[in-house]
């Protein structure tokens, strides 16, 4: 790729996820209203309500604190941002990693949750306080299941911790494997904060809780940074557990050459993305939302117990050669 | 303990008593003068043990009278108690809340409405009316006029909204308060609660209500005994067959009238239809209060056929206007049943399901179960009805108790369950319909031939009382006549006027994830529990001219459209 050809790549980026994030908004709330029988909104909606809100006075509550809650939503915001920057450098230029960077992405994945609980615990709300200190047990409990989840594909991958070798080499139908990537499915939707695990919004309980006194565009960078989780996360997900996002096509496109064979393993990526999405919507539209403490037990009896056996299954797969376990 | 039982029982107070009468066998009115309420009020809900149902106070010319109405409801009994205040200066009665908590409320509103002063009541702050209505003016006397400003000179205003104003707020500013209310995500009226709290768990609650009234029992005193119908149907949009019902059964037990056969059948499908149709929306708004949107979208997809067949029938989704003093305006036309009966079997399947999905479901059973339970021995105190009683054991219900219409005539079972949580509530809610369902079915079968109507001549002086099982709990309507054309006391209790108030029994040491979801499993209905003083906004935005006008313009425009 030729430097100004590569500059522009890196400029398209980021639009282009805000501009995917967006997309994948619109479907999460289409299928949601076809699973409940609406009719739902049309494709642009998303992108509408971003602008309108940009458009909207940003109100801060009195005794807030305002810098931490101004800059909060951007925080949280450059994460997601840099987080899906690393994916699709995975994606698009595997043969440039560097080592640890599976570490680097755990932390990013993070960093939204943590601006959110600053940022709502600084607006000095009882709703968003209560939305705060349910937050933080919700990060508390699912980011470990997370990281064991990330363990059995290290071990699978024999202790690799770099994305885009772990992305060629998972085995992605085996016993060890499948169950670390339902674990992280759910650590996502909670990540995400979608039902059963959106207990620190839970409209009719905190009227949105942490997101509480958030409006104008400050809201509509939470939207934003939302919507672009909607991508990275999903992604995140296809990279480790299923075998990877494979963008052969495009980077040929890129360098001028026309490869029409590649075209399907790039529709079979999507594919994959668009199943996470799926699942993740199905999940939210068929659960009720769990009580706090409920969540907690739930990742750390249930999936800790889940995580052990699939670490356990890994380990004797690997060393005994059984791909399948 | 049977009705003559009963009525041994009820003698032992008979030196504390004026009166007796029985008009009835199961119609008791017994009056006595204000100083010895206390303990005849007493004996009767903790020695007999009675159900309290409510309270009515009246302005009657030379004194005010504080009526208790009970009920026994193993034989289906009503039990009137009369108090007699004779000092129209400084009205004063001892207060019974402090051993009966189910009547703090009306006792609040009592005072309110008619300035009569309870004593030693535990918290005689207002109840209905709003904070800037002036003192000393009582809405419900008779010589009350409307007051046009405020004390301070203001010209008086539609209530006022305030979250944290200090007239209404009771609990410490130190403790945290994580408000629902006025407005709320969680219902889609207006309420307050002020949940005190120790992180997750609520350790207090206070409740406001009152910010949508429309003064429902005093304009009731300006209309005919056969306008009050269409007036008292509007108190509720969901319960509009059984208020107005509870209505008329009073008035025709007031003035002996007996209706045709055919007419309580209809009336019967009628309210059962508007109890499938309720429990329905529950469910449906239960799932959404617990962040479940799609039991909320398809709960109330199922739910739009009974509101077809009720538009079929009288003509309304909802506000029938269908029955009258003496029978019905709509008849159940024949050639509509086996409709009607094809439709009941689609619903039934989709109840089927979702009964099925629910009661299967291992989260809803983790979020519902053991969740604001309220207790048999509270469900009494609090003298909670409907499915919020039949939740927490205790099998009472109109229908079976005091059976009206055609209940009698026809086989179901009353539903109940002894756990008290919101899982037995909807438990309750969800075998309801199925139970409706039936009730429908036989009622259409057994239909028999005949006019809907009796004629209705004059209504005679006296006072009568009627209920009816609405779909939240018991509706209870008390009439007075003094012969004329117009009642001149008419009082309405719904359910949640005496359901709400149990939430300081089933709330206070749940998680606050658990109390909103306990706040809805009564079905609150606010707009039922507040109908009562009189708001003035001083201020004429559409006359009735213009609004008959603009409503005749609309049914044009739509006639049109239609053709």
């Amino acid at each position: 790729m030729s430097v100004p050809l590569n500059v522009l790549f890196w400029i398209v980026v980021i639009p282009g996820t805000v501009v995917l994030g967006l997309l994948a908004c619109w479907i999460v709330r289409k299928v949601s209203a076809l699973v409940q029988w609406r009719v739902g909104p049309p494709l642009f909606q998303p992108f509408y309500d971003v602008v309108k809100l940009m458009g909207k006075e940003i109100l801060v509550p009195q005794e807030a604190q305002k810098a931490v809650f101004m800059a909060a939503p951007l925080v949280g915001m450059a994460g997601v941002l840099l987080l899906s920057i690393m994916l699709w450098r995975v994606a698009f230029v595997p043969a440039k990693p560097f080592v640890g960077d599976i570490i680097v992405a755990i932390y990013l994945m993070v960093l939204p949750s943590l601006a959110l609980i600053l940022g709502s615990s600084a607006s000095a709300s009882p709703h968003a306080a209560v939305g705060t200190s349910r937050e933080m047990k919700l990060v508390m409990g699912y980011e470990l299941s997370l990281v064991l989840a990330l363990i059995v594909v290290i071990i699978k991958t024999g202790g690799t911790l770099n994305l885009a070798e772990i992305a060629q080499h998972t085995t992605v139908f085996s016993i060890s494997n499948m169950l670390a990537f339902l674990v992280a499915l759910l650590c996502v939707q909670a990540k995400l904060g979608f039902v059963p695990f959106d207990i620190a919004e839970a409209e009719t309980e905190v009227a949105s809780g942490v997101l509480m006194e958030y409006s104008g565009a400050l809201l509509a960078v939470w939207k934003l940074a939302h919507a672009i989780m909607l991508v990275a996360l999903p992604l995140f997900l296809v990279i480790v557990f299923l075998g990877g996002f494979d963008v052969t096509f495009l980077t040929m496109v890129f360098r001028g050459t026309f490869e029409p064979t590649l075209i399907m393993p790039l529709v079979w990526s999507i594919c994959k993305y668009v199943l996470v999405l799926v699942l993740l919507i199905l999940i939210k539209n068929t659960n009720p939302r769990v009580r706090i403490d409920q969540a907690m037990k739930f990742f750390w009896v249930y999936c800790g117990v889940a995580l052990v056996a699939a670490i356990i299954l890994a380990t004797i797969g690997k060393n005994f050669g059984v791909s399948w376990l | 303990m049977n009705q003559e039982e009963l009525n041994n029982r009820l003698t032992e107070i008979k030196d504390k008593l004026t009166a007796v009468e029985q008009p009835a066998d199961n119609r008791i009115w017994l009056t006595c003068e204000a100083e010895n309420s206390y303990e005849i009020n007493k004996f009767l809900f903790e020695e007999v043990p009675l159900r309290f149902v409510i309270a009515t106070g009246i302005d009657s010319d030379d004194c005010f009278e504080v009526l208790y109405h009970y009920a026994y409801d193993e034989t289906g009994c009503m039990i009137t108690l009369k108090a007699n205040i004779g000092d129209r200066e400084k009205p004063a009665i001892e207060s019974i809340a402090p051993f009966l908590p189910g009547a703090e409320w009306i006792e609040r509103e009592i005072h309110d409405i008619l300035g009569i002063d309870f004593k030693n009541h535990p918290d005689m702050r207002r109840l209905i009316l709003s904070d800037d209505w002036p003192e000393g003016v009582y809405p419900l006397r008779k010589d009350a006029e409307k007051p046009v400003s405020r004390p301070d000179g203001e010209p008086l205003t539609r209530p006022t909204v305030q979250s944290q104003s200090p007239a209404r707020r009771t609990v410490p500013l130190s403790k945290p308060v994580v408000v629902v209310g006025p407005f709320h995500p969680l219902q889609e009226e207006m309420e307050f609660f002020q949940l005190s709290v120790d992180g997750e768990i609520v350790t207090d609650i206070d409740m406001r209500i009152s910010y949508n009234h429309r003064g429902i029992e005093k304009i009731s005193e300006s209309l005919q005994f056969d306008q009050v119908p269409f007036l008292v149907s509007r108190i509720c949009g969901i319960c509009s067959a059984s208020h107005p019902l509870a209505y008329v059964q009073a008035v025709e037990e007031l003035a002996g009238i007996k209706p045709p056969e055919r007419a309580l059948y209809v009336r019967t499908i009628i309210t059962e239809l508007e109890r499938i149709h309720s429990h329905i929306l529950w469910v449906g708004l239960a799932g959404h209060f617990i962040g479940y949107d799609t039991v909320f979208m398809w709960a109330w997809k199922y739910r739009e056929p009974v509101l077809d067949l009720l538009e079929e029938i009288t003509g309304n989704r909802n506000n029938y206007g269908n029955v009258k003093v003496g029978g019905c305006r709509e008849d159940v036309p024949n050639d509509l049943i086996p409709k009607i009966l094809k439709e009941l079997d689609g619903i039934e399947k989709k109840m089927e399901m979702i009964t099925k999905a629910v009661l299967d479901d291992p989260v809803l059973h983790a979020r519902l179960k053991g969740v604001g339970v309220l207790s048999k021995a509270d469900a009494v105190k609090y003298a909670v009805t409907g499915p919020t009683a039949r939740a927490s054991g205790v099998a009472i219900d109109v229908r079976r108790d005091d059976p009206y219409a055609a209940y009698a005539d026809l086989d179901w079972n009353v539903i109940s369950q002894p756990e008290g949580d919101v899982f037995a509530k909807a438990v309750v809610r969800l075998l309801e319909t199925f139970e409706s369902i039936k009730i429908v079915r036989q009622a259409l079968e057994k239909l028999p031939d005949g006019p809907v109507a009796a004629e209705v001549k004059e209504i005679p002086p006296g006072e009568a009382v009627g209920h009816v099982e609405a779909p939240r709990g018991e509706t209870f309507h008390y009439v007075r006549s003094d012969g004329g054309n117009r009642p001149v006391r008419h009082k309405v209790r719904a359910p949640s006027f005496v359901n709400v108030p149990s939430f300081k029994a089933s709330c206070i040491g749940g998680h606050i994830a658990d109390v909103t979801i306990t706040l809805a499993a009564v079905d609150p209905c606010y707009s039922c529990t507040e109908r009562l003083a009189v708001v003035d906004n001083n201020k004429v935005i559409h006359d009735y001219d213009t609004l008959l006008q603009l409503s005749r313009e609309k049914t044009a425009r739509i006639r049109k459209e239609m053709l």
